[in-house]
């Protein structure tokens, strides 16, 4: 564990990695754009990928090579590609008009909320031994921001891309944890987000084809 | 052992298996209703079993079965049947009636079977990591159960309950990494060691401020999927889009997971934190939710021309409610609050199967699921009618009915431990919820009205209809009477297990 130190090489990668995947993550707060979206949120899970591919190369595991080549061809080519095609493109979707605040509001929020990450995650309250202790508050900042994502946009393809940003900050923290958590419970974790994005994809076309506009705030049948 | 437990997972497969190889929904259904039947029968033997000797352990912990994760095991393997045989009547009825193609008969054995599965599955492990994956992949499974009927409402209940569950456990699952931070000085290096048994036995070791973190974390995460208010706004709209024995196992199988998720955390957490954390985090919840399960009774029961409400969005509401009894009971903690919390998470789920099951029964006969249009079940379908009514009773806690005696059990255990405002309160709150619920049910049972058509063609359905309200009522009625012996003892060694 003490190979990942933060001034190792590896341990610098690894922070900026984190660094990239939580600007990433504003990036995608403060946009208007579908198309943009998911170009974030690939860019997102490739830095990932990257991320798998340094903790991987550290402790020379085998398990955290394969779960960084999923995370590339799933998370970063697989998704991406899918959801362009068969929501952005085929729905036509280009400009998210239902926002429920302003981007400047939104994005002075996530700042908020990534302070309040540091907050809860200070270092003294996190033991020491776990693997690059700095990602930890990352990690945290990004499921926030993802989850905030899903809050102020009310498009149902914004909140799937919102959701997937919350499921890259998880994996951003458990990959800190290569020696506790066990292969076939990542491995778990993927065909899950896998077969989820699957079925919302379903949801989704299906919804589209029955209303005029797939978009969460739209949906009102069904209340109280 | 092993294969018993494996028995108990593979058991509602076979469903899924008969529907794969194209039966139709008689066949299928009774495919079903085998192998759940298998499935209760080997967690019984296994839950027997159980209490002579240690947990069961294998696979590096993967598999994990002590006697609470049998006694959950028992209730969700019983719901199952209920539903399974329910599924019978009401999927053939629907393929008759041009309702269901064969195409959406199949799925629905096939998701059934997998969503039982992975439910039970998720109660074998004792992994945190994995319990996580299969709660989520019982979530997608469920979802599919909910967006079957393939129109706009069922869909969009479909997306809703997808979006905010899979939210949901993904912030349990954040949680779950917490709880791996808090246990940072454990040095847990192997799989074996990331187990439950392996953390709540080392629990004195754990940091605490992140594992305060985490079991708020789990609290929220897991609380979606149990319908904690304020994480509960899929629940009333998937419990009433879905088909009705598919929401009878939402109510009352899937709920109860994600309970006994929470209840695995809870235990880590009140040995290193002490009551007053979890007792605050919980008793917040449950109070949240009980007032807006009640609330929104009263509100839109009141609403519409006649008054009334969507039944089974009703039954969802006390979904609600009922969910929150347990968080409380749990806050309350000491042997009481416990026992009282585990039988009523067996009580709820017998009495919900019963009138989600009931409803299923007047949705097609009526063809409507609205509470307004539907009078007179008592002169009309007397079963079915007396069933609704006896079960609702059942659900508001009256005698000599079991919920009766757990929420009294949990009352007692809120002035053993607490102040006496809290389960006054509840108490308050219960009867506000007894009117609620009454006045729409009893508007439905009584009154006249003309005999619908009967949906059911042959008698083996008509008879899978009847067959688990009948099962549900006479086990309630005995569990209000006397707790037997042996539920009592397994009630005693399931809270051996987590204090």
């Amino acid at each position: 564990m003490e190979k990942l130190a933060a001034t190792s090489p590896a341990g610098v990668l690894l922070d900026l990695s984190g660094v990239l995947i939580l600007l990433l993550a504003f990036a995608c707060l403060g946009s208007k754009l579908f198309n943009r979206y998911v170009a974030y949120y690939g860019a997102q899970s490739v830095v990932l990928s990257f991320a798998a591919a340094v903790v991987a190369w550290t402790f020379h595991s085998i398990e955290l090579w394969i779960l960084a080549g999923l995370t590339l061809a799933v998370k970063g080519i697989g998704i991406p590609v899918t959801t362009r095609r068969l929501l952005v493109r085929r729905l036509a979707l280009s400009r998210d008009i239902a926002i429920s605040t302003g981007l400047s509001t939104s994005l002075i929020a996530g700042g908020a909320l990534t302070a309040f990450a540091y907050l809860v995650t200070r270092p003294e309250l996190i033991p020491r031994g776990v693997v690059a202790a700095a990602v930890v508050p990352l990690s945290t900042a990004v499921i926030l921001l993802g989850a905030l994502a899903m809050v102020v946009r009310r498009h149902t393809v914004a909140q799937l891309i919102g959701w997937l940003i919350v499921e890259n900050g998880v994996f951003l923290g458990a990959i800190t944890l290569v020696a506790t958590f066990p292969f076939i419970v990542e491995a778990g974790i993927f065909l899950d987000v896998a077969a989820g994005v699957l079925i919302m994809l379903v949801f989704v076309s299906g919804l589209t084809r029955q209303l005029a506009e797939a978009s969460a705030g739209e949906l009102r049948g069904l209340r109280g | 052992m092993t294969a018993l437990a494996i028995l108990i997972v593979a058991g509602p497969l076979a469903g899924l298996a008969a529907a794969l190889s194209g039966a139709r929904a008689r066949a299928a259904g009774i495919a079903g209703a085998a192998g759940a039947a298998i499935s209760l029968a080997a967690a019984v033997v296994l839950l027997a079993a159980q209490l002579h000797r240690a947990p069961l352990e294998g696979a590096g912990g993967f598999l994990y079965v002590d006697t609470l994760s049998s006694f959950f095991l028992l209730t969700v393997s019983g719901v199952t049947l209920l539903a399974a045989v329910g599924s019978i009547a009401y999927v053939s009825a629907e393929e008759d009636a041009g309702a269901f193609t064969r195409f959406q008969v199949r799925l629905y054995f096939v998701f059934f079977g997998l969503f039982a599965s992975l439910m039970l599955a998720s109660l074998e492990t004792g992994n945190l990591g994995l319990l996580f994956v299969l709660i989520e992949a019982s979530t997608l499974a469920s979802a599919a159960l909910v967006g079957l009927e393939g129109k706009a409402r069922s869909l969009e209940a479909a997306w809703k309950y997808v979006i905010i569950s899979s939210l949901g456990v993904t912030i349990a699952l954040a949680g779950t990494l917490y709880l791996f931070y808090a246990g940072s000085a454990l040095h847990l290096t192997s799989n074996l060691r990331l187990t439950w048994p392996y953390l709540f036995a080392h629990a004195d070791a754990l940091a605490p401020a992140p594992l305060r973190l985490a079991f708020l974390l789990a609290v929220v995460g897991y609380g979606t999927k149990v319908g904690l208010a304020p994480m509960h706004t899929w629940l009333p709209d998937a419990h009433a889009e879905a088909p009705s024995p598919a929401s009878a196992m939402l109510s009352a199988a899937l709920l109860n997971t994600g309970m006994y998720a929470i209840i695995r955390f809870l235990a880590i957490a009140r040995v290193r934190l002490g009551d007053a954390y979890p007792r605050g985090v919980l008793l917040a919840f449950g109070f949240a939710s009980v007032v807006i399960g009640v609330l929104f009774m009263i509100r839109r029961g009141s609403a519409g021309h006649p008054p009334g409400m969507n039944f089974k969005r009703l039954f969802a509401y006390s979904s609600v409610e009922h969910m929150g009894i347990i968080a409380i009971a749990l806050g309350f903690g000491g042997v009481l609050g416990l026992y009282g919390a585990l039988l009523h998470t067996l009580n709820h789920a017998v009495a919900k199967s019963v009138l989600f099951l009931g409803s299923g029964d007047v949705a097609l006969r009526y063809q409507t699921r609205e509470s307004g249009p539907v009078r007179g079940l008592l002169a009309a379908v007397p079963f079915t009618g007396g069933a609704l009514l006896l079960g609702s009773f059942a659900v508001l806690g009256s005698p000599p009915f079991g919920l009766f005696l757990s929420e009294f059990t949990i009352v007692r255990a809120g002035f053993a431990t607490a102040s006496p405002v809290l389960p006054l309160l509840l108490l308050g709150l219960l009867a506000v919820a007894f009117i609620a619920f009454a006045r729409i049910t009893t508007g439905m049972a009584t009154g006249e009205s003309p005999a619908p058509p009967n949906p059911y063609h042959g008698r083996a359905a008509a008879w899978a209809g009847v067959a688990p309200l009948a099962a549900g009522l006479v086990i309630l009625l005995v569990l209000g009477l006397w707790i037997p012996a042996g539920l009592n003892t397994v009630i005693m060694h399931s809270m051996a297990a987590i204090r």
